[in-house]
């Protein structure tokens, strides 16, 4: 085969295309190699939102070695907005049935959150029943947009920030609890538990919403995020999960499952799977994988249901199609 | 006394508790760091009852002043916020020694643009990137540096910039600036009216508006009253106020629905009879409350005529 100049310069141009695409993510850019030999993923039924689901996390939690005796443990719950009938938050039955397993386990709980498109953190939590569950059971709400913050360097350097200025509470915590909704998001492919680290970002230091994290780059943000403030478990809300144009304008999804998981990159490639889609084909699931966590079927502990892909997989605007398992439907 | 006039002076009198030995106010009344936003808004309410209180917040606002003009998110920070520069702005109003300090602010403001309105990024929304509805030609603020530009930030600025007596020494460009600011107001409008951050259409969809952003950006188009936009949005406002029992949205709805001489008195009562008022964990909340409470004098203050 003889290479014409035109050829050379339109494989030049591909190759440089392609680079400049991919070479950010062939430079090791982490300080840290935090993954754990084995990772645990517990996929547990739940059709919905009832007191049920105290017990049903209580028996998946203790398909797990945890140990929060006198911790302080805090859950990183999604609430971006509210809309009625819509799947845009991770439900506060959930979130109350955890702070409670924790309880009953001897830690002491907040939980925390600063919303990313709301700026009345009152009204999102009043609109979306937080404000009297958690009122109710006596569980303390920290407005992360709002907490003290300290200037925090980023434990891996793929946004080219040193550093970010982080809640207090976040950054003290002994062990986050990542609680994401299971959700496509039309900039990031899905929104999990990596990507629900958002919000820890405080508003009152980037604004409304997180722009500077747009701009460096959404998956080299969740990998800097994931980095530098660990998440030691994960509750996945998927009873009724969203697809389609999430975080906010998607489809309820009823899913019917609950994931836990000791490891945020598991939690997230399980999640995916569950969804229909390839988890190497997540730029911050693949990365992270490299890490932070472990994505590979071989090394992930399934207890409760096994791992199965719907019939139909999630929808997704156009630019993730891609996301899509092969050998699922589309 | 009134009730509310009752219920507003105790609110001061937390305000002036909650102030910190730097003179600065914290987020929450939990912290002891102080931050800009916060400070700027019990400024502006304590304006209403001038005292000792006022002169250290305003002393501690000017020892904040970055080198280039602009202020900082919260003391000990390293970048500039265009937000809390526009506030800061508006709350060392009516001190003639300050004057040197919010010429710079304003300067600063001058050469801050979202990041639209730069060429490249114009023709990257225009093209390739149009998953957001927007008109890249017409920006206005950002939250800081370096962002695009949203609704709240853009706000801040022209209503800091509409409060200079003259558009002279330099700052020629202050009528444009505004005019191009308004235009991004209108242009990121939700399409049944109101706004959120600034996403009117997302893939196609539209994006619900929110109560404060809504009535914040009302406030900086009070000239603009007969614009359809601008009454949609009223509209909107006045149709959900009722159902708010948020603090920090109730009182943004009684400032922007009372400069566009709306009733107001059902949500003003609303607002009075809140169960623990003074206890709002979050001090620009609890400011903001105090200005609402006072809304001709804080309309005043904020430079809109009602």
């Amino acid at each position: 085969m003889r290479l014409t100049r035109r050829d050379f310069l339109v494989g030049s141009a591909a190759l440089a295309a392609g680079a400049s695409v991919s070479v950010p993510f062939l430079l090791p850019k982490y300080h840290i190699d935090r993954r754990p030999k084995r990772s645990r993923v517990a996929i547990l039924q739940a059709a919905r939102y009832s007191q049920e689901l105290d017990h049903t996390l209580a028996a998946g939690l203790r398909l797990f070695s945890i140990d929060v005796r006198g911790k302080r443990v805090v859950l990183k719950p999604n609430l971006v907005d509210y809309a009625a009938g819509d799947a845009i938050n991770t439900h506060p039955v959930l979130v109350l049935a955890a702070a409670e397993s924790f309880r009953r386990m001897g830690a002491s709980v907040v939980v925390a959150e600063g919303p990313g498109h709301q700026r009345d953190t009152e009204l999102v939590l009043s609109q979306s029943g937080y404000q009297e569950s958690l009122r109710d059971e006596k569980v303390r709400f920290v407005d992360l947009n709002r907490d003290e913050l300290i200037r925090t360097p980023l434990r891996a350097s793929y946004m080219g920030m040193k550093s970010l200025w982080l809640p207090r509470t976040v950054l003290e915590a002994d062990f986050l609890v990542s609680m994401p909704k299971i959700k496509t998001h039309h900039w990031a492919g899905v929104t999990l538990s990596m990507k629900n680290m958002f919000g820890v970002v405080p508003g009152a230091r980037y604004g409304w919403p997180k722009n500077i994290l747009h701009w460096k780059g959404i998956q080299e943000s969740i990998l800097d995020l994931c980095a530098t403030a660990p998440v030691r478990f994960v509750i996945a809300d998927g009873i009724l999960a969203m697809e389609g144009n999430g975080p906010l304008n998607g489809t309820p999804r009823p899913l019917g499952k609950i994931v836990l998981a000791n490891d945020p990159v598991a939690a997230d490639a399980t999640c995916a799977r569950l969804m229909g889609f390839e988890p190497d084909r997540i730029l911050h699931i693949r990365e992270g994988s490299r890490f932070l966590g472990n994505a590979a079927p071989s090394l992930i502990d399934q207890v409760g249901e096994t791992v199965s892909a719907p019939a139909e997989p999630f929808q997704v605007v156009p630019e993730f199609r891609h996301l899509r398992a092969t050998g699922v439907s589309p | 006394m009134t009730t509310d006039r009752v219920v507003l002076s105790g609110l001061i009198a937390e305000l002036i508790l909650r102030q910190l030995p730097c003179g600065g106010w914290a987020a929450l009344a939990s912290s002891s760091q102080p931050a800009l936003e916060p400070t700027c808004f019990a400024a502006l309410a304590l304006g209403l009852f001038p005292g000792d209180a006022l002169g250290r917040a305003q002393e501690f606002l000017l020892h904040t002043q970055n080198p280039n003009g602009s202020w900082p998110a919260f003391a000990g920070d390293d970048t500039d916020g265009a937000w809390v520069t526009s506030l800061t702005v508006m709350a060392l109003h009516d001190m003639v020694p300050v004057i040197p300090s919010r010429l710079r602010g304003v300067h600063w403001l001058m050469s801050c643009a979202g990041k639209e309105s730069n060429w490249f990024w114009k023709w990257k929304f225009r093209t390739t990137d149009r998953h957001v509805r927007f008109d890249p030609n017409k920006f206005g603020w950002p939250w800081f540096p370096d962002t695009v530009s949203w609704v709240v930030p853009t706000t801040f600025a022209i209503l800091a910039l509409n409060q200079l007596p003259c558009s002279c020494g330099g700052l020629e460009q202050v009528p444009f600036r505004v005019e191009r600011g308004v235009e991004m107001l209108l242009d990121r409008v939700c399409p049944d009216g109101g706004w959120n951050a600034g996403n009117g259409v997302v893939y196609g969809v539209p994006v619900a508006p929110h109560p404060d952003d809504t009535a914040i950006a009302l406030l900086a188009l009070r000239e603009h009253e007969r614009h359809p936009v601008v009454q949609s949005s009223v509209q909107y406002l006045e149709r959900i106020a009722s159902s708010l029992t948020a603090p920090w949205s109730v009182a943004w709805a009684i400032l922007a629905l009372a400069a566009y001489g709306r009733p107001i008195d059902s949500l003003y009562g609303s607002l009075v009879a809140l169960p623990e008022l003074p206890n709002v964990n979050e001090t620009s909340t609890l400011a903001l409350v105090c200005l609402a409470l006072d809304y001709q004098r804080a309309l005043s203050a904020l430079g809109v005529t009602s």
